[in-house]
C-alpha cells in the first residue's frame, strides 16, 4: 500500500512538465470539474452496473467522454465511449490503468469491477476485489479525479442477531463469518476509506447496494431464487430487502452527478419476510434445522453442485437490512420501486398476474 | 422506504404496491432525464410539420451533390435515434414458467394466510388481523384483564411506556398492546420491544415480530419513536420473564438505563406501567441451567405443569390480571436531551421510575384477594 500514500514526491512523473524541484500537487492543479463537459472512467464496464451505467452516459450530453475498461468490450454500440482492455488481477494493473487515464481529462472513475456472484476461484476473486481495488486506488492517486464513486453491497454489514432493524451507514462493516465474498467487499471499502481520509481533494463514495433485482440482471440472488427450491431455515424468517435494477442505476448516476461523501445505503422500497418473496415467487420452501443446513449446504458447496456458499445462511437467518434515509437527505436517492415490483420484474411477469389477490384486482 | 403512519393498512392487508412511483424527491426532476430529449432537445419531440393537401406535381429529383453519401448519413442518424429509444430494460419474460396455470394456483396458496405487504419492522396486516381474535380471548375471557389509567396514554404524539416484566412466555407485551388497541379511545398501535432471546427463538420469534414485536435495540426504538409510534419496553428483560416464583413482584435491575437515555434523546414522556397477574401465568419453581446451554435458551423453566404435562404444561394459568398505566412521566420538560450522557442523573431517574412501578404494583397487590378471581 505504499503507492497509495501521499502524491506527493512522485517517482515516476509520467505527465510531463513539472520541475523536479516544485511540490507535484502544485503542478498538477487540476481544473474544476466542468458539470457540462464531464469525463468518466468505469472499471468493471461489463458488469451490469458498468454496462447500464454506459447506456445512460451514452444518452446524456452533459458527459463528453466514457473510458470504458474491462477484461472484455462491452456489447454495446459505442459513440463517445473508448474501452481499452485491463485486467485488474495482474501486478502492474495500477499502473496500466493510470497509463491509460493519464491526460485525459478524467473526472470520475467509477469503480464497479466486483464480482456479483461468490466464486470457488476464491484466489482469484482476491486478486480481482481486494488487490484489484488497491490498484485502481494507486491509479487515483496518480490521476487525482475529482470524484470516485465505488459500487459495494449492504452485505458488508453482515447478517447477525444483534443487527438493528435498519442499519446505518455508521455501522460496522462485519462482514460474514467464513465468506471471503463478502470480506473481499470489506477490505475494498477499508481501502476506499482510507483513500478517502488521505487524500481529501477526492470525493470518495462508496454506494452500498442492496441485493439487486429486476428483469435483467444476473447476480448471486438471481441465481438464488431462479431454482424451483429454495432452502429455509426451520424458524426463522428475515426480512429481506431488494432493490430495482432501475433506481439502483439511477442512484449511480445520481452519484455521479453530484458530489457526495462517504457510503450510502441504496435501498428499495418495502421489505418482506424470506418466505413471503418465495411465495410471491412460487418456490417450494425446504424446511432445514439449523445444524443440518450448514454441513449440508457445506457439502454441497465444496462438491460445487450448489453455488451459495454455507455463509449465505446467515443471511436467511439473520436480518440484514439497511437504512436509505442518508442517502435520501445528502444523496437525494429514494427509491420507487417497491420490492414486490422488483420480485415481479425478476420473474418477468407482466399484465394480469401481478400476485394481487382476486378481491383486490377486482376493485380495480 | 415506507412509512408505517401513511402507508395504507388494510384488515385483509393486501396493498397493491406493485405499481412505482409513490414517492418521488423533489429534486429529481433534474436528475431523471428523458434521454431523447436530452440529447436531442425538446424540437425533437415537436410535431411534424403539416404539409396541405393539394398536388405538387411530379416530385422533385433531390439537388444535393451526393445522394448516396446522404442516405447514408440518415442511415447512421436513424441508427442512432433507434439506439437511443432501445429501453434500456427490455422488458422481455426472461424466465418461461413451466406449467404456469400449476404455478399460479401453487402461488396462491402459498400467499393464503400472509399478505404481501409488511410494514418496515415486519409486522404484516393479515396475521397481525388473523391473532387479534386470540389475544381479543385472552384478553377479556382467559386473564380476565383490567386495564386501568388509560387516559394516561396520548392519543397521540411519542410515549415511552415502561413495564415490568414476567411470566416466563411474553404474554405482558401482547396484553399491553391489545389493552391500548381495544381500550384506548384513539385505539393508537403500540410496538412492544422483544429481547433478544425471544425474538431470535425459531417460530416464536419469527410469529412475535409478525404480530407486531420488534428487536429490542436501542436503533430500533428510537426509530419508532421518531415516527411519534407508542413503543413498550422491559427494561428488566431477561432478567424480568426468567425469575423464580418466589421473587414475584420484586422488580429486577433496569437494565443500564437505556430507557431513560431513549426518552431524553427522542424528547418522549415515560408512561409507567404496573402489570400485575402475569406472574403467576407460569410460576417458575426452578430453572435447568445446564439444559439450556445446550438449547442456546437462557432457561429450561419448571413450573407445576411443565415438563409434567408436556405441551399442556405450556399453557398459562388463568390469572387475572391488572394493567395499570401510570401518570406520565414528563421528563423532556425538566431535562435537554444533553442529560442523557449524564450517567449518574440516568441510573438515577431510571430507579426513580423503577420504585415508581414497584409502588403502583405494591398497591394493586395490597387490594387483590385471589390470584384467579382478583
Amino acid at each position: 500500500m505504499t503507492a497509495g500514500g501521499t502524491p506527493k514526491n512522485g517517482s515516476a512523473n509520467g505527465s510531463g512538465g513539472d520541475s523536479p524541484d516544485q511540490p507535484r500537487t502544485l503542478a498538477r492543479v487540476r481544473p474544476p470539474l466542468d458539470p457540462n463537459n464531464r469525463v468518466v472512467a468505469i472499471t468493471g464496464a461489463r458488469s451490469f452496473l458498468g454496462t447500464e451505467l454506459i447506456k445512460q452516459l451514452e444518452a446524456d450530453r452533459r458527459y463528453r467522454r466514457v473510458i470504458a475498461l474491462d477484461i472484455r468490450k462491452p456489447e454495446l454500440s459505442l459513440e463517445k465511449t473508448e474501452y481499452h482492455p485491463l485486467d485488474l488481477t495482474l501486478p502492474t494493473a495500477d499502473g496500466d490503468l493510470a497509463a491509460v487515464l493519464e491526460g485525459k481529462g478524467v473526472d470520475t472513475l467509477v469503480h464497479a469491477a466486483f464480482l456479483s456472484h461468490p466464486t470457488h476461484a476464491s484466489e482469484w476473486a482476491h486478486e480481482l476485489e481486494d488487490i484489484g481495488t488497491m490498484h485502481v486506488f494507486n491509479a487515483c492517486a496518480r490521476i487525482l479525479p475529482a470524484r470516485v464513486v465505488m459500487v459495494s453491497t449492504t452485505m458488508v454489514y453482515g447478517a447477525s442477531p444483534s443487527n438493528p432493524n435498519f442499519l446505518s451507514e455508521d455501522a460496522p462493516l462485519a462482514g460474514n463469518r467464513d465468506s471471503r465474498f463478502i470480506d473481499d467487499k470489506v477490505r475494498a471499502e477499508r481501502q476506499a476509506a482510507r483513500f478517502a481520509d488521505e487524500h481529501p481533494e477526492v470525493a470518495v463514495t462508496a454506494l452500498r447496494f442492496a441485493p439487486i433485482l429486476g428483469g435483467t440482471i444476473s447476480n448471486w440472488f438471481t441465481r438464488f431464487f431462479a431454482r424451483p427450491m429454495a432452502p429455509v431455515l426451520m424458524g426463522y424468517d428475515p426480512l429481506l430487502q431488494f432493490v430495482h435494477e432501475r433506481d439502483a442505476v439511477r442512484a449511480l448516476e445520481i452519484a455521479l452527478a453530484r458530489e457526495a461523501r462517504g457510503a450510502f445505503n441504496i435501498i428499495g422500497k418495502g421489505v418482506l419476510p424470506y418466505t413471503t418473496v418465495l411465495a410471491l415467487m412460487g418456490k417450494l420452501p425446504v424446511p432445514l434445522p439449523h445444524f443440518l443446513a450448514r454441513p449440508l449446504s457445506r457439502a454441497l458447496w465444496m462438491t460445487q453442485v450448489f453455488d451459495s456458499p454455507p455463509s449465505f445462511l446467515d443471511f436467511l437467518r439473520f436480518l440484514c437490512v439497511a437504512d436509505g434515509s442518508k442517502a435520501k437527505a445528502e444523496l437525494g436517492y429514494a427509491p420507487r420501486f417497491a420490492i414486490k415490483r422488483a420480485i415481479l420484474d425478476f420473474l418477468g411477469v407482466v399484465g394480469d398476474d401481478d400476485g394481487a389477490p382476486d378481491h383486490v384486482r377486482a376493485q380495480g | 422506504m415506507s412509512r408505517p403512519e401513511d402507508e395504507p393498512e388494510s384488515p385483509t392487508g393486501s396493498t397493491l404496491d406493485g405499481v412505482p412511483d409513490a414517492e418521488v424527491p423533489a429534486d429529481a426532476a433534474d436528475l431523471d432525464l428523458d434521454p431523447i430529449a436530452d440529447v436531442y432537445g425538446e424540437e425533437f419531440l415537436g410535431g411534424e410539420a403539416v404539409v396541405p393537401p393539394g398536388d405538387y406535381g411530379p416530385p422533385i429529383p433531390s439537388r444535393l451533390p451526393d445522394s448516396e453519401q446522404v442516405s447514408s448519413e440518415m442511415r447512421e442518424l436513424e441508427r442512432r435515434v433507434r439506439a437511443h429509444m432501445t429501453p434500456a430494460f427490455p422488458v422481455e419474460p426472461r424466465r418461461r414458467l413451466p406449467l404456469r396455470f400449476l404455478w399460479k394456483r401453487y402461488r396462491k396458496l402459498a400467499m393464503r394466510d400472509r399478505s404481501d405487504f409488511v410494514d418496515e419492522f415486519g409486522r404484516d396486516p393479515l396475521q397481525a388481523a388473523r391473532i387479534a381474535p386470540l389475544l381479543d380471548f385472552l384478553y377479556r375471557q382467559y386473564f380476565r384483564v383490567e386495564a386501568v389509567g388509560l387516559d394516561n396514554i396520548p392519543d397521540h404524539g411519542r410515549a415511552l411506556l415502561v413495564a415490568n416484566h414476567s411470566g416466563t412466555l411474553p404474554y405482558d407485551g401482547a396484553m399491553v398492546m391489545h389493552a391500548v388497541r381495544s381500550e384506548h379511545p384513539s385505539r393508537r398501535d403500540v410496538r412492544p420491544l422483544v429481547e433478544d432471546f425471544v425474538f431470535h427463538f425459531p417460530y416464536l420469534g419469527t410469529f412475535i415480530n409478525r404480530i407486531g414485536g420488534v428487536r429490542a435495540c436501542q436503533e430500533n426504538a428510537t426509530r419508532l419513536l421518531e415516527r411519534d409510534q407508542l413503543v413498550v419496553v422491559f427494561p428488566e428483560g431477561a432478567k424480568g420473564v426468567g425469575k423464580l416464583y418466589k421473587e414475584r413482584y420484586k422488580l429486577q435491575r433496569f437494565g443500564r438505563g437505556g430507557f431513560v437515555k431513549l426518552a431524553l434523546r427522542t424528547r418522549a414522556t415515560i408512561v409507567p406501567v404496573a402489570i400485575v397477574g402475569a406472574e403467576e401465568t407460569h410460576p417458575m419453581l426452578s430453572k435447568i441451567t445446564w439444559l439450556a446451554k445446550i438449547l442456546g435458551i437462557p432457561y429450561v423453566p419448571i413450573t407445576p405443569t411443565f415438563p409434567l404435562l408436556g405441551p399442556l404444561g405450556l399453557l398459562p394459568l388463568p390469572s387475572k390480571w391488572t394493567i395499570h398505566f401510570g401518570e406520565p412521566i414528563d421528563l423532556p420538560a425538566e431535562y435537554g436531551p444533553e442529560a442523557a450522557d449524564d450517567r449518574i442523573l440516568v441510573g438515577r431517574l431510571s430507579e426513580n421510575v423503577r420504585s415508581r412501578i414497584q409502588s403502583m404494583i405494591g398497591t394493586i397487590l395490597g387490594d387483590r384477594r385471589s390470584v384467579l378471581l382478583g
